[in-house]
C-alpha cells in the first residue's frame, strides 16, 4: 500500500467526486487524502518503478526533501476540503482534489518524464478552479494561465529530452546549469516559481479564480516549483540574485494594488523570493530555511487568502476601495486575518519568524550583505502590504456601510486549524525544525534576535501610521496596475496584429497567384493535349529500336 | 459621521499612541540587551529601527511614483 505514489489515490478519488452527494463527498475526499498520506510512511528510497519504451520511470521516490513538502501538501489539501465544505457544486472539489494529488505525485517523481506528466497535470486540473468562476473575464484569465503553464511543461519536456541526450539519464537530481537542456528545465521551473518578468500569470490568474479556488491555487503550483529548484538547482548562484529581485519588486506593486486578493498574490511572489535566495545559497542551513519557509508560508498564505475569501463570500468583493470597518461584523475572521498577517510579517511567536530566521541566518553566514539588506527591506515591505494593508483596509480604515454575517462555520474551522499551525510553528521551533531535510541546531529565540525583530516590525508599522496620519499614504483607487502580463496581453497583440495582418495579406496574394498559375498551366496542357500540332503521335519501329539501343549504351556505361 | 467611523477613529488613535510607546520602549531596551545581528552593519545601535522605518517610507514613495507609470483604468484590458 505504501508503495503507491502519494497523491495518486487522490487523483483516482477525484473521478468519483462529481457523482457523490454533497456532505458524503466532502468526507470521501478527506478519507482519500488520509489514505494518500499513508504512503508518506514508506520511508526513504525508491518504492515504485515502471518501464516504458525501455525507459525506467520512477513513480515513487521518497527522501528527506520530499517528506516535508509531502506533509504540508496533504495538510493544505485537507484545509481546502474543510474551507470549501459549503460549496455544493462539484467542479472545484473535483479539480481541487486532483490538482493537490497531481502536485503531491510530482513531488515523488524520481525522473524528469514522470515529473513532466504531473507538472502538466497540475496545470490542467488547476485551470478549472479559475474556469469555475464562470465569468468571461475569468475564462480569459484561465486560458492565459493555461497557455503559460503548458508552455512551462513543454519547456520541461524539451529540456528533459536534451538533458537525456547530453547526460544519458533522465533521473531527476542535482543539475549543473550550462547546456541548453538544463537551461530549458531551469526556465520551466522559473515560470512556475514566478520569476521576475515571468510572474504575470500569478497575479493575473489567482485573483480571478473562485473563492475556494484561490486558496487551493495558493498552496501547490509555486511551491512545487520551489521543491523542484531545491532538488535540481540547489547552490546555483543565479538564484540568489533572481530571488533577491523577487523579494523586492512585487512589494511596490502590492502597495498600489486595490484588489486585496491580488495584493496577496504579489506578496506570495515576494515570499517565494526568500526561498529562491536560500536555494541559490544551497548549503544545508539555507535549504533547511527554504523548506521551513515553504512549509510555514503555505499555511499563513492560505490563512490570509481564506480570511479575505470569507469576506468576499459575505460581501461579494475583495477590493480595498469597497471594504472597511468589518471588524464588528466579522470579528473571528478579523482575528484569523491578523494571525495570518502577523505570521507573514515574522512577528516573534508566529511561524514566519521561526522560518525566515533560518534563511536570514544562512544569508548572513555567507556574508551576502547586499542580499541581506534587500531581504530585510523586503521583510518590512511584506509587513506593510500583507501585515497592515490587508487587515487595515478590510476590517478598519473607515465604515464601508457593509454589515455582513460572520463567515460560515466550515470556513472558521479551516481558519482555526491554519491559525493553530501558524502559532504552533512560531512557539515550538525545535519540534518544527525536526521535519526539515537536514539536522538544525538553531534557537531563534534569544533576546537579541527578538528585540531586533520587534524593532524592525514596530518601526515599519510606525512608518505606515506616520504616512497615514499625515496623508502621505497613497489612497486606494480602483484601477489596474500593469504587470509583466502586459507584454502578452497588450504589447504582443499590438505588435503582432499588424504583422499577422500583413502576413495574412501576403499569404492570400500568394495563394491567389498559385491558383491562377495552376489553372493556366492545366488549361495549357489540356489545350496541347486536345489540339496536337501533327495529330496523334506513335513511335515507329525505327524509333523504338533507337531508344532501346540508347538505353543499353547508357546502362552498360553506367555499370562498367 | 457614523458611529462606527467615530469608533474607528478612536481605535486608530489608541493604536498610534500605543505603537509610539512600544517604539520608545524598544529603543530604550537597546541599552539593556546586547543586540547583535547576522551581519556587522546590524550591530550598529538602533539599526533595525532606522532600517525598518526608512525602508517602509521608501517603499511607499516608490509605490506612489509607480502609480504614475503603471496605473491604468480598471477596464484597461477589457
Amino acid at each position: 500500500m505504501t508503495n503507491i505514489t502519494p497523491g495518486l489515490l487522490m487523483i483516482v478519488a477525484a473521478a468519483f467526486v462529481p457523482y457523490l452527494p454533497h456532505h458524503i463527498r466532502q468526507v470521501f475526499m478527506l478519507i482519500a487524502i488520509g489514505f494518500s498520506a499513508v504512503s508518506l510512511f514508506a520511508g526513504e528510497g525508491v518504492h515504485w518503478i515502471i518501464f516504458v519504451f525501455g525507459q525506467k520511470l520512477i513513480l515513487h521516490n521518497a527522501d528527506n526533501l520530499t517528506l516535508p513538502f509531502g506533509i504540508i501538501f496533504h495538510i493544505a489539501a485537507t484545509l481546502n476540503v474543510i474551507y470549501g465544505w459549503h460549496e455544493r457544486r462539484p467542479m472545484e472539489h473535483t479539480a481541487g482534489l486532483a490538482y493537490a494529488g497531481a502536485a503531491i505525485a510530482a513531488l515523488h517523481a524520481g525522473d524528469l518524464i514522470t515529473l513532466f506528466i504531473w507538472w502538466e497535470a497540475t496545470a490542467i486540473t488547476s485551470v478549472f478552479l479559475i474556469l469555475a468562476s464562470g465569468t468571461q473575464r475569468a475564462n480569459n484569465a484561465a486560458m492565459r494561465y493555461l497557455l503559460v503553464q503548458v508552455a512551462s511543461g513543454v519547456m520541461l519536456l524539451a529540456g528533459a529530452c536534451l538533458y537525456w541526450k547530453e547526460s544519458g539519464t533522465i533521473a531527476f537530481g542535482a543539475m549543473e546549469l550550462g547546456s541548453t537542456g538544463t537551461w530549458l528545465i531551469f526556465l520551466a521551473f522559473g515560470i512556475k516559481a514566478a520569476f521576475p518578468f515571468l510572474n504575470g500569470w500569478l497575479q493575473d490568474a489567482y485573483p480571478e479564480a473562485t473563492i475556494i479556488g484561490t486558496v487551493m491555487l495558493s498552496s501547490f503550483t509555486t511551491k512545487l516549483a520551489i521543491y523542484a529548484f531545491a532538488r535540481g538547482f540547489a547552490g546555483t548562484e543565479y538564484l540568489i540574485w533572481i530571488g533577491a529581485v523577487m523579494t523586492a519588486f512585487p512589494v511596490f506593486f502590492a502597495v498600489i494594488e486595490n484588489d486585496l486578493r491580488r495584493v496577496l498574490a504579489y506578496s506570495l511572489n515576494n515570499q517565494l523570493g526568500f526561498m529562491i535566495v536560500a536555494i541559490g545559497i544551497g548549503t544545508e542551513l539555507a535549504l533547511n530555511g527554504a523548506v521551513a519557509h515553504a512549509f510555514a508560508h503555505i499555511l499563513y498564505k492560505a490563512l490570509l487568502f481564506m480570511s479575505i475569501g470569507s469576506v468576499m463570500y459575505r460581501v461579494g468583493t475583495a477590493k480595498a476601495t469597497e471594504l472597511g470597518g468589518l471588524y464588528k461584523s466579522m470579528p473571528l475572521t478579523m482575528i484569523f486575518c491578523i494571525i495570518g498577517a502577523m505570521s507573514i510579517s515574522a512577528f516573534p511567536l508566529f511561524s514566519g519568524f521561526t522560518a525566515k530566521a533560518v534563511i536570514m541566518k544562512a544569508v548572513g553566514y555567507e556574508g551576502l550583505i547586499y542580499v541581506y539588506l534587500v531581504l530585510l527591506a523586503a521583510s518590512a515591505g511584506v509587513l506593510h502590504h500583507s501585515g497592515i494593508k490587508i487587515p487595515y483596509f478590510t476590517f478598519f480604515s473607515h465604515d464601508s456601510g457593509l454589515r455582513p454575517k460572520e463567515a460560515p462555520i466550515n470556513m472558521i474551522i479551516a481558519m482555526v486549524i491554519a491559525s493553530v499551525f501558524c502559532i504552533g510553528i512560531g512557539v515550538m521551533p525545535t519540534q518544527f525544525y525536526q521535519i526539515l531535510p537536514y539536522e538544525l541546531n538553531y534557537q531563534p529565540y534569544d533576546a537579541s534576535h527578538i528585540v531586533g525583530q520587534f524593532q524592525l516590525v514596530i518601526f515599519a508599522m510606525l512608518a505606515f501610521t506616520f504616512l497615514m496620519r499625515f496623508g502621505f499614504y497613497p489612497p486606494e483607487i480602483s484601477s489596474t496596475v500593469l504587470n509583466s502580463d502586459w507584454f502578452y496581453r497588450k504589447l504582443a497583440p499590438r505588435i503582432g496584429k499588424p504583422i499577422l495582418l500583413i502576413a495574412n495579406k501576403i499569404g492570400e496574394g500568394a495563394n491567389a497567384f498559385l491558383i491562377k498559375f495552376t489553372k493556366q498551366f492545366i488549361s495549357r496542357i489540356s489545350h496541347i493535349y486536345q489540339h496536337p500540332v501533327t495529330g496523334p503521335v506513335t513511335p515507329g519501329p525505327a524509333a523504338i529500336a533507337l531508344i532501346t539501343l540508347l538505353m543499353c549504351v547508357l546502362l552498360l556505361t553506367n555499370i562498367f | 459621521m457614523s458611529n462606527l467611523n467615530q469608533r474607528l477613529k478612536k481605535m486608530g488613535n489608541y493604536a498610534s499612541v500605543s505603537l509610539v510607546i512600544i517604539g520608545i520602549c524598544l529603543i530604550i531596551s537597546e541599552f539593556f540587551v546586547h543586540r547583535h545581528g547576522e551581519i556587522k552593519l546590524e550591530d550598529f545601535p538602533v539599526f533595525p529601527v532606522i532600517y525598518g522605518f526608512s525602508a517602509s517610507v521608501f517603499i511607499v514613495v516608490v509605490g506612489i511614483g509607480l502609480r504614475y507609470l503603471l496605473m491604468r483604468k480598471e477596464d484597461y484590458y477589457d
